[in-house]
């Protein structure tokens, strides 16, 4: 008896411990993960870019700094005929590499040129591609399609060099190691009191196992999936706190990003976009929320057929992509000779935004008792009284989900905005951030405002979310 | 004065507004669509600017390039997605609520800046801007609108007839495939539509992820829309794109197609 109940006391260590390890063992894929993704080959290609300058003469400047040893042999490219290739060579005899284009075959888009190495055998593709931005900087793109040779070896080491947050992978892949070195141990220690054990209990063990294992394998999926899913997200608001113009460029811990946003000194187009998104985002989702609460009473009230035609109609707004509601309004406004600015802009965002107001109020109505309303116009109340003491009370959870809903979907919206905004200089925040980032580049206080929008909307989300939570339980 | 108090108190009537709205707003701008693709500049009929698109080239390369592109991204989601909805929705795998929220979180931020945040991350590794990336921040943009109706209609799943799949002997593979496969398809249906749709539409996030090197149809209708000349041929592509809306509209047909974002809050 005694000897059993040891043996469950065992039992029950072992699933902690083994729940530790295997715990440990996700953190371990998830810090790897990156590592990975940067070993493979598809990150082993791409890292060798480095910028090439065509000159007035054609002449071709590598603007990658070589280190000192290599600095009489830069690489030349010459102009020529594309088919003649110059050859490697080896790696000391860097200026073998003649690359020889003619000026106007000097491709705009992508084109790969083979490079035929003789030091290991490989191939090398090259690829020159012209930026469209700036046609006089071309960029050299040097990728292997049979393993690494040893220039682009050398080349790698130096962009990695120069790349100052190089380290911050090794670091990365430290710390994997070493959680990966306490599973491990953690599974052999297991392993080892597991022996003293009865058959029987080894195999509920076994099948505790393969359960425990199914659940860290998914969540390992799930949670690699945030990690590339935020990534992006978590790029712009670690950069939020630098005061670099270009995102990617470390320079320190800064807030002057936010003291810009906040004392009006960021860029002129941006505050205006600011406060046009907001004034828009306000009016449309006033005017939806009356809108589509009325809308919502009428339709639940209607009798089925008609019923099922408007909830049609309202349908339509929400299937349209973007593109077509906003160029079917663009050329209804075009059609009507209306000036295009913040008026339609409102209407356009009215359009798309009442439909999901309708959607939120309709479940609210099912849900209160029929009867109110009509008991306090017998009871002597006006249409509007009983809408606003009776009505009004029951439905606003449902229009307040609808008045965020619409607030979000109209600073959200770029399509309908784009076509509907006219050329009179009207930007909101999406078309803002569309033509600054065709410009190259993006205003650096959108870091800070973007950051700020992610934590407003986690919050409303959890808020939302512990309250229906909290509904329910009711 | 009664006659209006009559007409206020039958609630019936409080819809006419929105039907009048959503009619001069939605209804006729669709048909001015029709209307525009079948005149020339002076508003005279003519069936020319069909003509030119069955014989511009690019204009068909373009629009079967960007229904391939479609197409592509939305198996990426699914076969990514499904996965996710599923152990989410899964409750021996004991996933926490917040999870599927962080998954759904994204789709609140604006598409651009996270489509402009995925362009910095390329850079920032060293990627080349192309196909690939395009194909990677469309599914990046569009994959929690793949996930979150395969999880609503996971979670809403009677669990008891998975656990009646698996008393009458199927394993853990078979009730998969035979149970939880075809009674999660609703929810499939609408994640393809919400998928397929705005990525065949789209327009801007391809030129951002491939520095304005591919062309997808999206941007082809803007650029001649915006042109005041082509403005007929643009409504005439419009149309095209519309008539493959109605068809993928009418494939996932059911009522959680427009739910969209509605069923979120």
């Amino acid at each position: 008896m005694r000897e059993k109940a040891n043996g469950y006391r065992l039992m029950a260590k072992g699933y902690r411990l083994k729940a530790k390890g295997y715990r440990l063992m996700v953190v371990m894929v998830l810090l790897l993960s990156p590592f990975a993704l940067r070993l493979s080959p598809l990150f082993a290609q791409s890292n060798l870019n480095y910028t090439v300058r065509v000159g007035a003469q054609g002449e071709v400047q590598v603007l990658q700094d070589f280190p000192e040893s290599y600095a009489a042999e830069k690489v030349n490219i010459k102009l020529g005929s594309l088919e003649t290739l110059g050859t490697l060579g080896d790696l000391g005899n860097i200026d073998h590499l003649d690359f020889v284009f003619a000026k106007e075959e000097l491709p705009l888009e992508d084109r790969f040129v083979s490079v035929y190495s003789y030091t290991d055998e490989s191939e090398t593709t090259w690829t020159v591609w012209r930026s469209t931005k700036e046609p006089k900087n071309t960029k050299l793109r040097v990728q292997t399609r049979n393993g690494r040779n040893a220039f682009e070896h050398y080349l790698h080491e130096t962009l990695d060099e120069h790349r100052s947050h190089g380290w911050i992978w090794w670091v990365f892949a430290g710390v994997a190691l070493a959680l990966a070195l306490v599973a491990v141990c953690m599974q052999i220690i297991q392993r080892r009191k597991e022996k003293s054990l009865s058959s029987v209990e080894q195999e509920t063990l076994r099948r505790k196992r393969m359960g425990m294992r199914r659940h860290y394998i998914s969540q390992a999926y799930l949670w690699v999936l945030l990690l590339v899913l935020y990534a992006p997200i978590a790029l712009i608001a670690v950069f939020s706190f630098t005061n670099s113009k270009i995102l990617g460029n470390w320079t320190g811990f800064s807030l002057d990003l936010y003291a810009n946003l906040f004392t009006g000194k960021a860029d002129a187009g941006l505050n205006s976009a600011i406060w046009y998104t907001v004034i828009i985002a306000l009016v449309a989702a006033v005017c939806s929320t009356i809108l589509g609460t009325l809308a919502a009473i009428g339709i639940y009230n209607m009798r089925a057929r008609s019923r099922k035609m408007v909830s049609l109609l309202n349908s339509v707004p929400m299937i349209n992509p973007d593109i077509i509601t906003g160029i079917s309004l663009f050329l209804l406004f075009v059609a009507l000779g209306m000036s295009q600015g913040l008026v339609t802009v409102c209407i356009a965002h009215i359009v798309f935004c009442t439909p999901y107001v309708v959607l939120s109020v309709l479940p609210r109505l099912s849900r209160m008792n029929p009867n109110t309303y009509e008991a306090a116009l017998d009871l002597g109340a006006t249409p509007a009284q009983a809408l606003r003491m009776v009505m009004l009370p029951e439905l606003w959870p449902g229009m307040l989900s609808g008045f965020i809903l619409a607030l979000t979907l109209s600073v959200d919206d770029f399509g309908v905005t784009f076509f509907t905004k006219g050329s009179g200089g009207l930007e909101t925040l999406s078309t803002f951030i569309y033509s600054d980032a065709r410009k190259g580049g993006l205003t650096p206080e959108l870091r800070p405002l973007f950051t700020i929008i992610l934590l407003v909307m986690l919050t409303v989300l959890i808020y939302i979310n512990f309250r229906n939570k909290k509904q329910e339980e009711e | 004065m009664n006659k209006i108090i009559q007409i206020a108190s039958s609630r019936r009537t409080w819809a006419w507004p929105y039907i009048l709205f959503m009619g001069l707003f939605v209804v006729l701008p669709l048909i001015l669509v029709g209307v525009y693709a079948l005149t020339d500049i002076d508003g005279n009929f003519t069936l020319r600017n069909f003509a030119k698109f069955f014989t511009h080239s690019e204009a068909i390369q373009t629009f079967l390039y960007s229904v391939m592109i479609a197409v592509f991204n939305t198996v990426i989601c699914l076969l990514i997605g499904y996965p996710a909805a599923y152990i989410m929705a899964q409750e021996d795998f004991k996933t926490p609520k917040v999870m599927a929220m962080l998954f759904i979180l994204p789709m609140w931020i604006n598409f651009l800046l996270r489509t402009v945040a995925t362009v910095e991350l390329f850079n920032m590794c060293g990627l080349p801007l192309g196909e690939g990336a395009l194909l990677f921040g469309l599914c990046y943009d569009y994959l929690p609108f793949m996930i979150y109706p395969i999880y609503n209609t996971l979670q809403k799943m009677d669990n008891s007839l998975v656990e009646a799949a698996q008393d009458l002997g199927a394993n853990r593979w078979q009730s998969f495939w035979k149970v939880i496969v075809p009674l999660s398809m609703p929810g499939v249906y609408s994640g393809i539509v919400m998928v397929f749709m705005p990525t065949v539409s789209t327009f801007a996030i391809a030129e951002l992820l491939t520095h304005n090197n591919i062309k997808l149809f999206g941007s082809l209708i803007q650029d001649y829309i915006t042109t005041t000349d082509l403005l007929n041929y643009g409504a005439v592509l419009s149309l095209v794109l519309l008539i493959i809306i109605a068809l993928t509209s009418f494939f996932g047909d059911h009522d959680d197609t427009g739910g969209e974002k509605g069923g979120l809050v």
